[in-house]
């Protein structure tokens, strides 16, 4: 078997002992969905505009499976892997130390997918959400909603100076990112300028567009747009100033 | 043809020097060591070597090749274990040597490995149950999965207890009994006395000696020193008319008696010569600490135990 099959291999195996990554990816999003889908189900949801929408509580889970993967997991990951000199150690074998960083985004890219699948399913069956409408659609979002995030998740393992800050760095984002998205207050009752900003933001962005291509509509453009520039920005950043030791 | 050779290699981090002028050969099949305090530049030299640093100045040439322009062929051929490297929690023995080994053209055979570096019970052992020696032996067995023509081990025995330290030294041995070549950073005088064939000793990014370990001794002249309590006293001039004796001083009624490497023989000379009877004798040799205070004009005792870390030097 080549390296990176090994690596991949490896890196697999040690996802799948970490309890607590299996949770965030298998566990959190379903729980989170049935504590607030199952009152929107039983019609008592009197919310209109951004909450009122069908497809909005699945692509938010969504969401949030990319994104704890890409801000939580990730980064420490990468964190400790530098501190303890894992990279270091790398660089002296014929292999390149690159190959560790690709490793992980494969591995946490398929946990993602799965965890995705995992939890479209459930949202499929236990909530009687229709299945995606515009497939491709779909696919095309969540594809680079995962972009944006990931590169955003490399970026702070480039900066963060210790696996502990990773630690702390990843939830002082996500929060807020989950809260451009809607998840407490609902974009349509943001003042204006913020809902602007909240629109374009990665997880804004990700949850509007997969939940435009759920209902069967077209994700809307600019937030393509913006999600594919966050993704080349954030993570020409992450190359520029990654630190292997 | 030497396997290493390092001329006037020169490494600054910015405006710290940490290299200044470093220069020595390793030949074929032998337990090089490279010596000093922490802080002295031996990492440094020795992550020249390995092609993980780029020199500033000098050149360096590992099997002939460029460690950093033929890094790739030097890494298959030279196998490093490296001063504080860790592995992931929960990594079992097997599947980390098995990882590092589909790294190399040249594979050793896991199970013999594991057996010969005493970790075979630890098998499907994680990483983070393993004792500290497990460790150190784990690291050792990763550089050597790639049936390396040259090993490099750096501050090997750092944090172990005296009895790992001691299988640790045997373990060496035995990697140069396979015919690995073996350059061996240290801080610690006993080992490098007790393993090495020859020795670089670096003080402040500078080669200060190269010799054998009996050939420094011999070097610097350390005097061989011999104790005893007389039971009746001995006048200083009867030991002081031998020529191996260099001095005679007394604390409370212990003599001490310096000299060459046969001050014992004359010292019982003139102890059995007069039947003077004595208790308490002991012989100290001169050891490599002695040596280094010599050759630096500092204590190394001190200087590895100062809290500056060794990592960045």
């Amino acid at each position: 078997m080549s390296a990176l099959s090994k690596l991949i291999a490896v890196e697999a195996k040690l996802f799948l002992r970490e309890p607590v990554s299996l949770f965030f990816v298998f566990a959190l999003p379903i729980g989170l969905m049935l504590v607030f889908g199952l009152p929107q189900r039983a019609g008592t949801a009197a919310d209109t505009g951004q909450h009122a929408e069908q497809t909005f509580l699945p692509s938010l889970a969504l969401a949030l499976t990319i994104g704890m993967l890409a801000l939580f997991t990730l980064p420490m990951a990468l964190g400790i892997y530098r501190e303890r000199r894992v990279l270091r150690r790398l660089a002296t074998t014929p292999v390149q130390p690159g190959l560790l960083l690709v490793a992980q985004v494969v591995v946490n890219l398929v946990m993602g997918v799965l965890g995705a699948v995992v939890t479209a399913t459930a949202v499929r069956f236990l909530l009687d959400q229709p299945a995606p409408a515009n497939f491709a659609g779909f696919v095309l979002a969540f594809l680079l909603g995962v972009a944006c995030l990931f590169a955003v998740g490399l970026l702070i393992a480039a900066l963060a100076p210790s696996a502990r800050a990773a630690q702390s760095i990843g939830p002082a984002l996500f929060f807020p990112l989950l809260f451009l998205a809607g998840a407490w207050l609902p974009r349509d009752r943001m003042p204006a300028a913020l809902a602007a900003v909240a629109d374009y933001s990665p997880l804004g962005a990700t949850v509007d567009t997969l939940g435009a291509a759920w209902a069967g509509a077209n994700p809307e453009l600019p937030q393509l747009i913006a999600l594919a520039v966050t993704a080349v920005v954030a993570s020409a950043a992450a190359t520029r100033f990654f630190r292997w030791e | 043809m030497p396997v290493i050779e390092v001329d006037h290699l020169q490494k600054r981090y910015g405006e710290k020097i940490a290299v200044d002028d470093v220069s020595f050969t390793v030949e074929q099949g032998e337990i090089f060591g490279v010596l000093g305090p922490n802080g002295a530049g031996k990492t440094t030299t020795v992550e020249c070597v390995q092609g993980l640093r780029r020199p500033d100045g000098g050149t360096i040439r590992v099997l002939g090749l460029d460690p950093v322009r033929d890094r790739t062929e030097v890494r298959q051929r030279v196998g490093a274990q490296l001063q504080e490297s860790q592995l992931p929690d929960k990594v079992k023995v097997w599947e980390a040597l098995d990882l590092y080994r589909s790294f190399y053209r040249n594979r050793a055979d896991i199970d013999e490995l594991l057996t010969d570096l005493g970790l075979a019970e630890q098998r499907n052992t994680y990483f983070q149950k393993l004792s500290g020696g497990q460790k150190q032996r784990l690291s050792v067995a990763l550089a050597l999965v790639g049936r390396p023509e040259v090993a490099i081990l750096d501050e090997l025995t750092t944090g172990l207890d005296p009895q790992g330290r001691r299988d640790t030294w045997d373990l060496v041995e035995r990697i140069r009994d396979r015919g690995v070549t073996v350059v061996l950073v240290t801080h610690f005088m006993e080992e490098a006395q007790r393993l090495c064939d020859r020795l670089a000793i670096i003080d402040k990014g500078r080669v200060v000696a190269i010799d054998s370990p009996a050939g420094l001794l011999t070097r610097v002249g350390t005097e061989h020193r011999v104790y005893f309590r007389p039971a009746e006293p001995v006048e200083d001039a009867l030991l002081l008319a031998s020529p191996d004796v260099t001095g005679v001083t007394r604390y409370g009624e212990e003599v001490t008696v310096t000299g060459t490497k046969d001050v014992l023989q004359s010292v019982m000379s003139v102890l059995n010569g007069r039947g003077v009877h004595y208790t308490d004798l002991r012989v100290e040799q001169p050891s490599l600490d002695d040596a280094f205070v010599a050759l630096t004009g500092r204590g190394s005792r001190t200087a590895a135990q100062s809290p500056t870390d060794g990592r960045s030097s």
